[in-house]
């Protein structure tokens, strides 16, 4: 016995003595917590965390994981998930005034309430049910009602327009969910350091609800079954949370010439009410970065110009940095700009705070204090997309989609367009639930307000109509629009479907939400390249940036009223149909059953005086019996 | 007349022969049964108190019922901070009140205008939420009837041991009490639930509390034992909230839970205070209605059953002399024979330990076991045989009993 167990104990040394020698030389797990800030043109400021856990494939590295969360590694091998986004969303994305056409507003930018998809590695006929199995395991791991996902009237399996996995892929939408703490906590549990400390630790929850737009959001890639690129990287789990808050202004904020207000001052402390205590242990990249977009950059320039100095960025004076436009409390490590090949005049910039060397007794924090009234604006996407109802009444209604060119679109149209071959893609991807009936062939195009015929700007088009209660209506389109288009709109007329009474919700007469559709410029990549020393340490969020996405926006939730029930009517009306039978039954049988004649008879042949009782069927009863 | 009367008189003999048949029967079934239920009632009372769960359901949707999900908040926070762990706290909230765009305070959600305790805090974990929380998925948390695909921190995971807290509150009437203002919980789907618990052995003892208008009219129904119901109001009564937040806008605490959590607050997880001081510190001019007790289902005296039995949870260490005897030997024996070759050395070594702790004298009883298990998996085998076997036992059974009842019948 002891000799076996000498044996057992040999061996458990010898692997913990290899162990790491192998998991060296394979990739280890990484986890990075990264903060970007941005002032935002109407006084706001953008902030968006961004956490990456790597775990390194199962069949190199094993099973055991020391910061990658157990709970979705688990969740990654049961439902065998490829790719997975789901997003937890309240507010509205202002493309027009938070920009459209970096990779923040196209990959954080989300519809409100929860978005999932996911992307399955099974045969096709066991993804929906692993979807629905899917679904209720997030929704018990996120605290919320993702399980209506799981009803197949509220899922569907886009093919091209949406993302490129055919088949494999489900997509569904909760416009209503409620978005509060009870999801964030869940979502924190999952990095290696929680909330206790890191970045993570100054998410102060009434400060990041009060914002105007929070968007935390969790993507999964896993190559463990397989990669269509080769690579084999393991599981990558990507966490962001989006928050637009807005810093308190200043009393004595003084008005300038110009007759523009001069921006809020802000710190991180101010807009979170909480310093950064450090970074957490665990992080390899423990990074704060400051960007500047392009328009600001542009515009910091000129008013360099018109005061007549061309010092350019480096006015470091006490540890504080100073330009002429603004001011920075704390000097960055690294100024890191943009190369940029299209907008050659401007290009952003990206101060980099690195956390390694701050602790809990000395914590970071950085304001940014303006010096002079500066208006900008962020880079639009090449079209303002929204979407609204029309027409009145609650038989039927039309759904727009209306498409503005910006600035953006018409420098292609300059810059690349010669000939009259230029064209505009957009995709559109639209889910519409089943109790609004879309008529597909009723679709209309308008081109700068003139009508078009369909097949001239609808290149290619799917639908899939919706089946009463049990599938949603599905459209994707590819559409081409002359570059020189200053707007287009897009209509297709609706019908009202009735619901059965147990299928209204509490508060039917809020109105049924129609989820976001989703719009998509695969010609326009939103993608920015940073120039950097050394590419081989690159920090996750700058190679995210550097990633080419197309371009995308969200169209609003449409709320349509739907007929209601008066939802006590089933009452009444069994009361009233009860009433009616009551009455007409218990009279026939009066008619039927009396038989006057006989009772007149006995009576007689008793002798006995006529009394007002005899009318009382109860009371012949009695008597009769008492004959018997 | 006579004649009509005479030929139907054999009739009511034919019919006590069948009768009597039947008695027998009956009185067979009703003995089997009687000797069960025996054993289950004496097997429940003498099971150990092991765990605490709490259910916390708060019916009331849109932003003018914000006290009833401030009573429930108030209800959680005080039972986690009485012991019990979120993984055994059913938490049903009808509407998002905290994140509400009316809500002034964003995350967060006050009971007291003083505003010095915010009950939504950092690590609230939500189970049910807005339109999840229906008469349905209250009734299945309940009696743990659910698809397979939900997760387990959706589930009532109770077990024979377990005291439940179940607190419900929210706008009510005469045996019932209205889920979202769109369905409603009755007395007899509320007392059929719990038996059915019973039933199921998902219970050792629970306490109902519930506030709202006529509480008390909800617990006609129960008739199960080991319940103990506490209402705010009797029949014909109102609840009334306490007070109004002018900042918040609305009520934010009602009467009955408010007085409930003063009386918590003093009390800390190793307090000793009696179910019958909880009861008797309602004061009925303070609620403004009068608190309502059914103590007729529950058996030990009040004065003795101290609070954080319900409220608070056990954390009790069971000494045993040896520790692994009985657990290894049920579990891992079968599990030998279903692995590889491989994994049976590392097994085998395992065994060698546990042998090497106990005796050898054990180990032959082990194998004993082994050997009874092994048979019993064979009778289940041609489990189709037993019921053949069983069906040619009861005919004679049946033709006896009949010939029986004929025989007294003459």
């Amino acid at each position: 016995m002891a000799f076996l167990r000498s044996i057992l104990f040999f061996v458990l040394l010898l692997h913990g003595f290899f162990s790491p020698i192998f998991a060296g030389s394979v990739g280890e797990e990484e986890f990075s917590e990264e903060l970007l800030l941005k002032p935002l043109p109407d006084r706001k400021v953008l902030a968006n965390f961004h956490f990456e856990t790597r775990a390194p494939p199962t069949d190199i590295h094993g099973r055991h994981h020391r910061l990658f969360p157990k709970a979705i590694y688990q969740l990654v091998q049961k439902f065998r998930v490829r790719e997975m986004e789901l997003s937890f969303t309240q507010g509205r994305w202002n493309y027009e005034q938070w920009g459209g056409f970096d990779p923040v507003s196209s990959s954080n930018a989300k519809p409100p309430g929860v978005e999932l998809w996911a992307a399955f590695d099974v045969p096709p006929d066991q993804v929906d049910a692993t979807w629905k199995n899917l679904t209720h395991t997030l929704s018990g791991l996120f605290c919320a009602s993702i399980n209506f996902l799981e009803s197949s009237t509220a899922y569907s399996a886009p093919d091209w327009a949406f993302r490129p996995f055919s088949g494999s892929l489900r997509y569904g939408a909760l416009p209503r969910e409620a978005v509060c703490t009870e999801n964030l906590t869940p979502w924190l549990k999952l990095l290696p350091c929680r909330d206790k400390a890191g970045l993570a630790a100054i998410m102060d929850r009434p400060s990041i609800y009060r914002g105007f737009y929070h968007s935390q959001r969790l993507r999964l890639i896993s190559t463990e079954f397989g990669s269509h690129e080769g690579v084999d990287s393991g599981i990558v789990l990507e966490q962001t949370l989006t928050v637009v808050l807005q810093p308190v202004a200043q009393r004595n904020s003084m008005t300038y010439s110009s007759g523009s207000v001069l921006q809020p001052t802000w710190s991180i402390s101010s807009i979170f009410g909480r310093k950064v205590g450090g970074s957490c242990v665990l992080a390899k990249h423990s990074t704060v970065f400051l960007e500047l977009d392009r328009g600001l950059v542009a515009e910091l320039k000129k008013l360099q110009r018109e005061d007549g100095k061309f010092e350019v960025y480096d006015a470091v004076s006490e540890g504080s940095w100073s330009n002429p436009g603004f001011e920075l409390s704390v000097t960055p490590d690294r100024v890191i700009k943009e190369v940029n090949s299209l907008h050659s005049e401007s290009s952003s910039i990206l101060f980099e705070f690195s956390l390694e060397k701050y602790s809990y007794s000395e914590p970071f924090d950085v304001w940014f204090r303006w010096k002079l009234p500066v208006v900008w604006s962020c880079l639009q996407a090449p079209f303002h997309v929204s979407r609204f109802l029309m027409g009145s009444g609650n038989e039927r209604g039309s759904i727009a989609i209306s498409l503005k060119s910006t600035e953006l679109s018409e420098g292609f149209h300059v810059s690349d367009a010669i000939g009259d071959g230029c064209r505009l893609r957009v995709d559109v991807f639209q889910i519409v639930p089943w109790y609004v009936k879309v008529y597909f062939h009723t679709l209309q195009v308008f081109v700068d307000g003139q009508p078009q015929i369909v097949t001239d700007v609808v290149e290619k088009i799917r639908v899939s109509p919706s089946e009463d209660k049990v599938s949603p209506g599905v459209l994707e389109m590819v559409l081409k629009f002359p570059c020189s288009v200053r707007s287009a709109a897009l209509t297709t007329e609706f019908d009202k479907g009735f619901l059965h009474i147990d299928e209204y919700p509490p508060d039917a007469n809020q109105g049924f939400d129609i989820p976001s559709a989703v719009i998509s410029f695969p010609d326009f990549q939103a993608s920015v390249h940073f120039l950097e020393e050394n590419s081989s340490n690159n920090s996750p969020i700058l190679s995210k940036f550097q990633e080419s996405n197309p371009v995308l926006s969200y169209t609003e939730v449409l709320l349509v009223p739907l007929t209601t029930p008066d939802f006590s009517m089933p009452y009444n009306v069994i009361t009233i149909t009860c009433t009616v039978f009551a009455l007409y039954f218990g009279s026939l049988l009066n008619v039927l059953r009396r038989r006057v004649g006989e009772e007149e008879r006995f009576l007689k042949s008793k002798e006995i005086a006529p009394c007002r009782c005899h009318k009382d069927w109860s009371a012949i009863q009695i008597v009769r019996q008492a004959k018997r | 007349m006579g004649s009509k009367i005479a030929r139907l008189k054999p009739r009511p003999l034919n019919m006590d022969c069948f009768f009597n048949h039947k008695v027998i029967l009956f009185l067979i079934l009703a003995l089997t049964l009687l000797c069960k239920s025996n054993a289950l009632s004496s097997s429940s009372s003498s099971t150990k108190h092991t765990n605490n769960w709490a259910v916390l359901v708060c019916t009331s949707r849109f932003w003018f019922n914000y006290r009833h999900m401030a009573n429930t908040l108030s209800l959680y926070r005080t039972v986690k901070r009485l012991g019990i762990p979120d993984e055994r706290i059913i938490l049903m909230l009808a509407d998002d009140m905290a994140c509400n765009a009316r809500n002034k305070y964003p995350a967060q959600v006050f009971n007291n205008e003083n505003h010095r305790l915010n009950l939504y805090g950092d690590n609230v974990e939500v189970d049910y939420r807005g339109y999840e929380v229906t008469v349905e998925n209250f009734l299945r948390v309940l009696t743990g009837r659910h698809e397979t695909a939900v997760p387990r921190s959706k589930r009532l995971l109770s077990d024979e041991g377990s005291h439940i807290l179940l607190y419900m509150t929210g706008h009510g009437g005469d045996e019932f009490l209205k889920f979202q203002d769109s369905e409603e919980l009755q007395s007899h789907d509320l007392a059929d639930a719990v038996k059915q618990m019973k039933e199921k052995r998902r219970f050792k003892e629970l306490l109902i509390m519930v506030d709202t208008c006529q509480a008390s009219t909800l617990f006609l129904q129960l008739h199960s034992p080991g319940v103990l119901a506490i209402g705010s109001s009797m029949k014909g009564e109102n609840s009334y909230s306490h007070h109004l937040d002018s900042d918040v806008g609305v009520s934010v605490v009602d009467r009955f839970t408010f007085y409930t959590l003063a009386f918590f607050e003093r009390l800390d997880m190793y307090n000793n205070a009696s179910l019958s001081s909880l009861f008797s510190s309602y004061n009925p001019s303070m609620l403004m209605s009068t608190a309502y007790y059914r103590t007729d289902l529950y058996q030990r005296p009040l004065e003795g059953v101290p609070i954080t039995n319900f409220f608070g949870s056990v954390m009790e260490t069971v000494h045993t002399d040896s520790a692994y005897r009985h657990s290894s030997a049920k579990t891992k024996m079968p599990l030998d024979q279903a692995l590889s070759q491989g994994e049976r050395r590392t097994l085998t070594i395992v065994q060698n330990q546990i042998s090497d702790l106990n005796t050898k004298e054990e180990r032959s009883t082990l194998k004993c076991k082994w050997s009874t298990l092994l048979d019993k998996g064979e009778i289940i085998e041609d489990f189709d045989t037993l019921v053949n076997y069983g069906l040619v036992l009861m005919l004679p059974l049946v033709l006896v009993s009949t010939w029986l009842s004929r025989e007294g019948v003459k």
